[in-house]
């Protein structure tokens, strides 16, 4: 019993570090982002008449589109990887396509440097002069969206019982209605965290963004480096900006955190 | 209803043959329980005739109309599965009514007619359950429920009672025969219990390596056996094999007991016994001694030694009494009872 309560107690200390450790840059940035240039000479200060001429600059600089443009390539990225995703990781589930290579290979790609890729993403937009726009972005987002999300589902898809599938086809369904039927909504929890996974990868990219996206179809992330600028950061603006980037994030993850861990360790839902 | 034929139906997955060149009938409205041990490719030639797996060669005509080539859902079957494989999103109503969504049959009706079916199947009650709020054997009678509704050609089983403990596997076991029997549905049963074949079958087909060992019903299956591999599947205990020589009047066992058993055949046998024709009387100079009384209410299992090689007795309550642990006994047999079966080949002789 004793050495239960002492390992609450280490448990504890750990999470408070943490929390700290996490929660500081954040709580810094939101004071920052109501600070005059003035009040942010001095970090320490924390009681201050709040000001909100950062949030107006910010939205005037246009953060807020660049905020939707980034939603637009993270809705339609993901669209296409909870389609192709889920398909995917069925048939490598169940019908064993691709064989163990495709299923532990398929995340092979993201041991490259994204600067590998870019170069032929950026050479192809230029050729079918679609660049600075978003289209080359969905493209090279998918690169690294579409494999997470299949990879993540693959384990949902294992707890699934190869049965089910077979006796909806009995009962008078083709393969695909018994998938959509019948499969898919067992691992509908899954999809939602992968969804929402995969949001946020989308929705974090700034390396892809820099080099395909530039200026004018700028994304949040780029738009945000857009502060610093040669007169020096512009803090207290970057702060607002980046709350803009985080907020959404932050919610995301409280709603994925659980199926997050259950994803990672192969899908553990039991029938 | 449905008449099912396979001719010449065999499977193989590269050189390993699962399913060895098939011909079987399955009547109309019969119940047919394929039996083996597992590994004998009875499953396969359920999900064959599912369509679940495709035929290597051979073709599988229902109500004379080749159905080889379609899709299951083309084939108005309907499977009961060992797990019985319910959709755990959906409700025991919608389970039952869901291959009805396939016939685009109007909502109303279909909910109407899953109603009427739970009711018969006492789960009247249950209807907006999800599965996992069920018990074992309300989850078999909903697969079941499931099945019915389609008024399918052929009901196929693939083990569906073995998830069930013993008690409720009996219970189960006399209301699918019931249901079988009112509705007349042509119903194809797969198990490795041979118990369950015997009870519910009006045919069995006993199947080893792939191939059909005995088909007949289960009376003459029980009683006429074709091979020692037959004769020893099914019964339980199952029945005593001797090697010996017979010359005609007298059967010598190679265990060191002769018993008078008259047959124009003559040479090496292996002659068999079942369990229950095989009689004991207690005896200080019989050949046999008592090493294990197994009691079963009115009936005992008795394992006996003669000569290092082991004999089940299958005796009545009554002569038990006289006997126990370490007796010596004397062991005969009715020669109308002995099953003789050739020494080389084990077919029946």
């Amino acid at each position: 019993m004793r050495a239960q309560g002492m390992m609450r107690g280490v448990r504890g200390i750990f999470l408070i570090t943490a929390l700290v450790v996490v929660g500081f840059p954040l709580v810094w940035v939101t004071l920052a982002s109501f600070k005059t240039p003035a009040q942010l000479n001095d970090p320490s200060l924390i009681m201050f008449s709040p000001s909100l001429t950062n949030w107006a600059y910010v939205v005037e600089e246009g953060i807020l589109q660049a905020a939707g443009r980034s939603a637009l390539v993270a809705f339609i990225t993901v669209a296409i990887s909870a389609i192709a995703g889920s398909a995917a990781a069925y048939v490598i589930s169940s019908y064993k396509a691709g064989g163990t290579a495709t299923r532990f290979g398929i995340l092979a790609a993201q041991v490259l440097p994204p600067a590998v890729l870019v170069f032929p993403f950026l050479t192809l937009a230029y050729v079918t002069q679609v660049n600075d726009t978003l289209i080359p972005l969905i493209f090279a987002h998918l690169s690294f969206v579409l494999p997470v999300v299949t990879w993540f589902l693959i384990g949902f898809f294992d707890s699934v019982p190869r049965s089910l599938e077979e006796q909806a086809r009995v009962d008078g369904f083709s393969r695909f209605k018994a998938f959509l039927l019948v499969v898919l909504p067992q691992v509908y929890p899954g999809l939602g965290a992968a969804i929402i996974f995969g949001f946020t990868l989308s929705w974090n990219d700034m390396f892809y963004g820099l080099i395909l996206t530039p200026t004018k179809s700028a994304i949040l992330p780029v738009a945000i480096a857009g502060f610093n600028t040669f007169r020096g950061v512009e803090l207290g603006s970057m702060s607002a900006a980046i709350l803009v980037a985080v907020i959404p994030v932050l919610i995301a993850s409280f709603f994925i955190q659980k199926r997050l861990v259950q994803g990672i360790s192969g899908g553990a839902v039991k029938y | 209803m449905g008449t099912v034929s396979l001719r010449g139906v065999h499977k193989a997955y590269g050189s390993t043959t699962i399913v060895e060149h098939l011909d079987l009938d399955f009547p109309d409205g019969t119940f047919t329980v394929l039996v083996g041990p597992s590994g004998c490719g009875k499953s396969t030639t359920l999900r064959m005739i599912a369509g679940l797996e495709p035929v290597t060669s051979g073709t599988i005509t229902i109500n004379e109309a080749d159905v080889t080539p379609l899709e299951p859902k083309d084939r108005n079957v309907a499977m009961v599965f060992q797990n019985y494989a319910l959709y755990p999103h959906l409700s025991v109503a919608e389970n039952i009514a869901f291959p009805l969504r396939a016939t685009k049959t109007p909502k109303a009706e279909a909910r109407k007619r899953a109603q009427e079916i739970a009711e018969s199947l006492g789960l009247g009650q249950l209807t907006s359950r999800k599965p996992k709020e069920l018990s074992g054997g309300q989850q078999q009678r909903v697969a079941i429920g499931r099945a019915i509704i389609r008024e399918p050609a052929v009901f196929l089983f693939d083990e569906p009672l073995s998830n069930l403990d013993a008690k409720l596997r009996v219970e189960t076991r006399s209301e699918l025969l019931a249901i079988q029997k009112r509705l007349g549905v042509t119903s194809i049963y797969v198990t490795h219990d041979q118990e369950e074949a015997m009870t519910l079958s009006d045919r069995m087909v006993v199947m080893r390596d792939g191939k059909i060992a005995q088909v007949g019903t289960p009376a003459e299956v029980y009683g006429k056996p074709h091979s020692v591999f037959v004769a020893t599947f099914v019964g339980s205990p199952k029945m005593n094999i001797m090697p010996g020589t017979l010359d005609g009047t007298t059967f010598h066992a190679d265990l060191g007991v002769a018993w008078p058993l008259a047959h124009k055949d003559k040479g090496a046998v292996l002659v068999g016994i079942r369990p229950e024709d095989l009689n004991v009387g207690l005896d200080p100079q019989g050949p046999a001694t008592i090493t294990q009384i197994e009691l079963l209410g009115p009936r005992a299992v008795v394992a006996l030694e003669v000569a290092g090689t082991k004999l089940i007795s299958v005796i009545e309550s009554g002569p038990l009494a006289a006997l126990s642990i370490g007796d010596r006994v004397n062991i005969a047999f009715d020669p109308n009872a002995a099953h003789l079966f050739d020494a080389t080949t084990e077919e029946r002789r």
